[in-house]
């Protein structure tokens, strides 16, 4: 019992990084139906970069500063490889042109940082605290308050600011926001920049958890997918819950079956959701229009 | 095939053939052979990325689930070359159909997520499972032998360039047929193929297990190549690879996927060699050059859109020059390339070949004719292939409700269309018509009511299953296959008179040949039917307008239906193509079909139909003869808006 339940506390932290690169899926997703395939080295760029500032100053004033970075580097992919497949309304242009992005960014990390993984300095203790016999790390404990409060900190700026509404307005019917006179071009880069700023903020929650290096993103990328897919491309309160299950699924493969096998769990999860309920677990079916 | 062509391919088989003796160096050979077993898999990949829309991210992956097939069963089975190449085949068709129903059955990047998520649990299963594969260790093993003898690497060479032509025969059959008809269709217009009885989500399967069994054949010829396995070779790298071969060459062409391979084969080599990629990259520069400067000089617009390619290569070029060793920047090549390629060549060195052809080939020298079918009066029509059963009404619509969330775009709504009869639906805008429409060929489920047509309740079924029980219909907003010409849009309606399995295709077999020609002569009376003889091997997406809304109807004639959906199809056509119209639904009612008719043109509607129902606000505020409906006050009030007090 006691397993099971430290096997579930870890799971947990893993679950909420799953959760904010999901979120960052979503938030593209709703205002242009694209997302970007280069996710997960979005989060590789972004811890790196962190590692890279952290050593000149401390570790809560670089996270502002990697946001930002975050931030221009989704501007990047969006102007890059986004906007033109938009214009041609081509699914495998943007597809393409993200995913050759990715490998542009991971390449280039390989030739700046190197190909070894890199132990990333905790900017807390590193001794766990228990409670129930269940031993966690503070630095977990940071990573589900800083993926919550990310995710709050995006909702409540959709909901209350006129910027947050124009996203939203561009969400619900981009060609209708676009005749009220919102720029729904600057909306999707806008939600672009978010949605590569969560990824790097994942990146410095998650790094001190595990190493950093340039091969880092693309198996958190990948499984953030299947969390996105399983919890509804449209649908917050699915990102966090198809996270969890996602996380704690995986600790517990890890620990019963065998650590090699503990990414299966995230496909079948994946592959029976689309069979079952396509529109993931919370997601609404879209109607479509002729 | 003309002259030329067929000359061309011969001398081409010619070189094939003769290459091992002319040139016998092992190393070249080999890498031959690898390009006859990459162009195998990109001919399959063509089939979902070109043709039905999709991205696969996960083709590296079944190349090695046929790999790792034919590997296992040589490892602990022993088993010989004949059994091993079909079992890598049906394995790979396996997983690509359990990757592809779940995939498939919503619109959007699912699955390319899903095949990206797949190439990862491969190469996680080929890594655990070593009891069967070996793990990282790999799994060795020898070239063929047949009853004895071995076969050696120029041998291997011909039974992998055999499989490869006849792959590309046969690939070409299946992609000329009523199968590669519905794989185009469906990218251009999904609702509309639902409309003609071809499943989209049925065929999109089909594309991507045809596809994937290409895969496994390709990987279980490439262990047999290598004589050494390891999962390392099927990663996201090659994935990569595979797809940017598909694009440079250029999609929906054998040829493209053949280059592709070649380029792809040969890439890693140029990369590998510093001095000879700086020679390419400058003359690559400098054609980008040459082309943006020709530009220039003769049409500014074109010029704005050659500098940031020509500044791409340029920036190649320069770094060229700066790296000394280029394995490190390979995977940045990679990456530029597709970038490049997705954005500035998006049909590929094919597409760009043929476009300057095109370009250049004097006027006199008229596109070469793609079909020979002659049309004629007899042949315009066919009997249903589901017999009108009933004898009052063809269809009764009881108590439809349709909501959208608290709209009700539907309210209980009743509808009675008589056999044989032109029934008009009419109203304001907003008022129904259009979801009555989308509600009777199964796009929107109805949220309450029935649907009772022919004698059988045909509501909660597909579209494709509505349209195959023999309801057919136009859309208000045209909804052609607009890459397809005007003869293939007729014949996509009359896919439903193919009986040919996909076996029977790849062998060609005279039923098959019967059924196309059949459905030619078919297609080419129907076209001559609506006026557009003419224009049959014109590309839909180029014919006019009015032209557009007479090959809808075209194509919905050649589902042989029984009852007739017509949405809006005056708007907006001329004067004297109206008259024509006209002309076109009286004979079709003549000839038995029963035509549901939408149109805002009052004196269309009222000169043709038998019946008319006005709807307003979803409800049913009228029905009757023409003549009883026109003078109904309800009707006045709600087309002029009068007298709203009156009702109160």
């Amino acid at each position: 019992m006691e397993i099971l339940l430290q096997l579930t506390v870890s799971g947990i932290a893993l679950g909420m990084i799953y959760a904010v690169i999901a979120f960052g899926y979503q938030l593209t997703f709703a205002t242009s139906g694209t997302l970007n395939f280069g996710q997960g080295e979005a989060l590789m760029l972004g811890a790196l970069t962190g590692l890279t500032l952290v050593g000149h100053m401390g570790y809560w004033v670089m996270i502002p500063l990697v946001m930002l970075f975050g931030a221009a580097q989704g501007i990047v992919v969006e102007r890059l490889g986004v906007a033109p497949a938009m214009k041609t309304k081509s699914e495998f242009g943007w597809i393409m042109a993200t995913i050759a992005l990715g490998i542009i960014f991971k390449n280039t990390a390989e030739n700046i940082w190197g190909k070894d993984d890199l132990k990333f300095p905790s900017p807390l203790s590193e001794e766990p605290l228990k409670f129930l016999g269940v031993r966690v790390l503070p630095m977990e404990i940071l990573v589900v308050i800083g993926a919550i409060v990310m995710m709050l900190a995006v909702e409540l700026f959709n909901r209350r600011s006129i910027y947050g509404k124009a996203v939203v307005a561009t969400s619900n019917d981009r060609d209708a926001a676009g005749l009220m006179g919102i720029n729904t071009g600057m909306v999707i880069t806008f939600s672009y920049a978010l949605s590569s700023l969560t990824a790097a903020f994942a990146g410095v929650l998650v790094a001190p958890l595990t190493l950093t290096g340039a091969t880092m993103g693309t198996v958190l990328g990948l499984k953030a997918f299947a969390v996105a897919i399983i919890g509804g491309l449209n649908s917050g309160m699915g990102v966090i819950v198809g996270g969890l299950i996602l996380g704690i699924a995986e600790t517990t493969t890890g620990f019963y079956i065998s650590t090699g096998y503990k990414d299966v769990p995230g496909l079948v999860l994946l592959l029976l959701v689309l069979a079952i309920k396509p529109a993931g677990l919370f997601g609404k079916a879209a109607i479509k229009k002729v | 095939m003309s002259a030329t062509k067929k000359a061309m391919l011969l001398l081409a088989l010619i070189v094939l053939a003769s290459l091992p003796f002319v040139w016998p160096n092992p190393y070249y050979i080999h890498l031959m052979v690898v390009i006859g077993i990459y162009a195998i898999l990109l001919l399959g990949l063509d089939i979902v990325v070109g043709y039905t829309g999709e991205v696969s991210l996960g083709h590296a992956a079944l190349f090695g689930v046929g790999s790792y097939t034919a590997g296992v069963l040589v490892l602990k089975l022993g088993a010989p070359f004949l059994v091993a190449l079909p079992m890598s085949i049906a394995v790979t068709a396996l997983f690509g159909m359990v990757l592809a129903l779940p995939a498939l059955r919503v619109t959007g990047p699912y699955l390319a997520m899903v095949t990206l998520a797949f190439g990862t649990i491969v190469q996680i299963f080929i890594n655990e499972m070593d009891f069967l594969t070996n793990g990282p260790l790999g799994i060795s093993l020898r070239k063929p032998d047949f009853f004895g003898y071995r076969l050696t690497a120029t041998d291997y060479y011909f039974v992998v360039m055999t499989i490869m032509v006849i792959t590309l025969v046969v690939v070409n059959r299946i992609l000329k047929s009523h199968l590669g008809r519905a794989f185009e269709a469906l990218r251009d217009s999904p609702v509309a193929s639902d409309c003609m009885a071809v499943s989209v989500y049925r065929y999109k399967v089909y594309a991507f297990v045809i596809s994937a069994a290409l895969a496994g054949l390709a990987g279980a010829l490439f262990t047999y190549s290598e004589e050494y396995i390891s999962p390392n070779t099927y990663s996201f790298e090659l994935t990569i690879q595979f797809l940017l071969a598909v694009i440079i060459g250029g999609r929906k062409t054998r040829s493209g996927a053949l280059i592709g391979a070649v380029i792809v084969v040969m890439l890693p080599n140029l990369l590998s060699d510093v001095g000879l990629f700086r020679i390419i990259a400058v003359s690559v520069a400098a054609v980008a050059l040459a082309y943006a400067a020709y530009a220039l000089a003769t049409d500014r617009r074109a010029a704005r859109q050659a500098v940031i390619p020509a500044a791409l290569t340029l920036a190649m070029a320069v770094f060229a020059y700066r790296i000394d060793d280029m394995t490190d920047y390979r995977l940045t090549i990679f990456g530029l390339m597709i970038l490049f390629v997705v954005y500035y060549l998006p049909d590929g060195i094919m597409g760009f070949l043929r476009s300057i052809v095109l370009q250049l080939r004097p006027q006199w020298l008229s596109r070469p004719d793609t079909t020979a079918a002659q049309g004629d009066s007899q042949h315009v029509w066919a009997p249903p292939e589901h017999a009108v059963a009933v004898s009052g009404n063809l269809l009764e619509a009881r108590n439809v409700l349709m909501q959208f969330g608290g709209l009700k775009a539907l309210d209980r709504v009743e509808l009675k269309v008589a056999k044989n009869s032109v029934h008009g639906l009419i109203g304001p805008n907003g008022s129904g018509k259009s979801t009555m429409m989308n509600v009777l060929t199964g796009i929107y489920k109805p949220t309450a009511g029935e649907i009772e047509f022919n004698g059988a309740l045909i509501s909660g079924q597909t579209p494709a299953a509505i349209a195959g029980s023999g309801i057919a219909r136009t859309f208000q907003n045209v909804q052609l296959f607009v890459e397809m010409t005007a003869i293939e849009n007729v014949l996509v309606g009359l896919h439903h008179t193919f009986r040919s399995n996909i076996l029977q295709v790849m062998l060609n077999t005279p039923k098959y040949r019967r059924e196309e020609r059949e459905a030619r002569v078919r297609a080419a009376s129907i076209l001559a039917f609506v006026g557009l003889a003419e224009l049959a091997n014109e590309e839909a997406r180029n014919l006019p307008y009015g032209k557009q809304r007479l090959l809808e109807i075209g194509r919905a004639m050649g589902l042989n239906p029984s009852l007739l959906l017509l949405d809006e199809p005056a708007a907006g056509l001329t004067a004297p193509d109206i008259k024509e119209l006209i002309e076109i639904i009286d004979k079709i009612k003549n000839h038995g079909i029963t035509v549901i008719l939408i149109e805002h043109h009052m004196d269309v509607v009222m000169g043709i139909s038998d019946t008319v129902t006005v709807l307003d606000f979803g409800q049913k505020i009228a029905e009757g003869r023409p003549a009883e409906v026109q003078s109904d006050p309800k009707v006045i009030e709600a087309y002029l808006g009068g007298a709203a007090e009156a009702t109160c």
